[in-house]
């Protein structure tokens, strides 16, 4: 008996007007996995994941998280999720630990708890150093780890990270991969990268996504030359 | 805490650490120091309703700075996607920002109470117009927000929102007028769709209960259409 998948993403399109973003997805992730989201810009990846957050609704299909259905039971399927857009919004008016303290409260942590979720976060992302700061002076790299913090805050079972590396210099791009790396096992993550060497670093599996439609779904292990498949398929 | 109350406070918070809340205040409290003074200097009449009307005009113009950047500034720095993501209804984020503009404003009436106080301590005014435009004003007030409110949920642009808001604000103020353009029964309808004419009334002491069924059925329709914006993605 194989286990129930913590992402089930059924027969799922999405059209803005005249433009079919995603065409007839389908795709599971299970429970502890990392998969990585591969494609070239415009290629639905962020659609996909806005999908899966709840941000945006199917125009066909359905997609479950944790059991949840993403618009029946958005409430439900949005408190297992934790997610980093790709454009680190953050408010930049707010210090570090207040803003994590805010987004814990709105995800339902419990207030006696949200002290010791919050600095949790912040050790798991090196950000003690720099919690009592305003969000707005702070540099890329740490914006970055800050939006990951606000997304384990709530120790989410599934975590979403959209272009994570992006604008980041090597060092950041280092730390936020072996971030991606010890969270595998532990939760479940989404992650997506136009990078091939990204996806092929921190993946179990590879989705690769080219104008809306998913064309391949691969183990990293069978497939040693991700670039040669990329090739064969697009 | 509730979601409701969690955005509230943080609304609150990004509401008094702006300076836009205190130029619009400071506007509104000089404006009204100005003309009370004026007024009751030519008149020496102890009444308010010349100072209600001004703080009714003064509402007009002032809230939709309030209100612009309400979504409109959320949209545009993409921190939208990280309220509309969290395991909160579109109501409670429309509703938190609804309110946290609503207090700012019902500050703003408050500190303008002092005016009343001193009619009080120094001659003898007629309550009821009082009360009544207080009342008036702080319902306007809620209708004001709202429509500003659903204005910042339709467009990016602090500007655009500001300019919606004020349209909307200036066609409900003189529906009335245009009125007299159309055919019956639609006349009525459009008279009864007039800002200054249910203001007007509560003012002068009288308190219908259709007056506050007007702002309030508009203030309850433009915030569920702001939700509904939100929620059309």
């Amino acid at each position: 008996m194989t286990a129930e998948p913590i992402i089930a993403i059924e027969s799922v399109g999405k059209r803005y007007g005249r433009v079919q973003a995603l065409d007839d997805v389908s795709l599971d992730i299970a429970r502890g996995e990392v998969l990585g989201l591969l494609g070239p810009n415009g290629s639905g990846k962020t659609t996909l994941i806005r999908l899966l957050t709840g941000y945006l609704t199917p125009t066909r299909g359905r997609l479950r998280v944790a059991g949840h259905d993403t618009v029946g039971a958005a409430m439900q399927a949005r408190r297992r999720i934790g997610y980093v857009p790709e454009s680190v919004p953050l408010y930049g008016h707010m210090r570090v630990r207040e803003l994590l303290t805010f987004m814990a409260r709105l995800r339902g942590v419990d207030a006696r708890d949200v002290g010791a979720a919050v600095e949790r976060a912040s050790a798991r992302t090196s950000l003690d150093d720099v919690l009592a700061a305003p969000i707005r002076t702070l540099s890329r790299g740490y914006r970055q780890r800050v939006a990951i913090a606000q997304a384990l805050v709530h120790e989410p079972d599934i975590v979403i990270l959209d272009e994570p590396t992006n604008g980041l210099d090597p060092r950041q791009i280092i730390e936020t991969r072996r971030l991606i790396q010890e969270l595998r096992g532990e939760r479940t993550v989404l992650v997506s990268s136009h990078i091939l060497g990204e996806i092929q670093k921190v993946a179990d599996r590879v989705a690769i996504l080219l104008s809306g439609r998913l064309l391949a779904v691969r183990r990293m292990v069978d497939t040693p030359d991700l670039e040669a498949l990329f090739l064969s398929l697009t | 805490m509730s979601a409701l109350g969690v955005l509230l406070r943080k609304e609150l918070h990004a509401t008094f650490t702006s300076p836009v809340a205190y130029a619009i205040g400071a506007v509104f409290l000089l404006v009204l120091g100005y003309t009370f003074s004026l007024t009751l200097f030519f008149t020496k009449v102890a009444s308010l309703t010349y100072i209600f009307h001004q703080m009714y005009v003064l509402l007009v113009l002032l809230t939709p700075v309030l209100t612009m950047r309400a979504f409109a500034e959320e949209r545009r720095v993409d921190t939208l996607e990280l309220l509309l993501t969290a395991p909160v209804p579109e109501l409670a984020i429309v509703l938190a920002k609804f309110l946290a503009a609503l207090t700012l404003v019902a500050l703003m009436l408050a500190a303008s109470g002092v005016y009343a106080v001193l009619l009080g301590v120094y001659g003898e005014p007629d309550w009821a117009p009082i009360y009544g435009g207080y009342l008036a004003l702080l319902l306007l007030a809620c209708l004001l927000v709202a429509v500003g409110t659903l204005a910042s949920s339709l467009t990016e642009n602090q500007v655009v929102a500001a300019a919606l808001s004020l349209g909307a604000f200036l066609m409900l103020w003189f529906a009335d007028s245009a009125s007299y353009l159309l055919p019956a029964p639609l006349d009525l309808f459009v008279v009864n769709l007039s800002l200054i004419g249910h203001f007007t009334t509560f003012v002068s002491g009288s308190l219908f209960l259709s007056d506050a069924a007007y702002y309030l059925t508009l203030t309850l329709l433009a915030l569920f259409l702001a939700s509904r914006r939100l929620a059309d993605r």
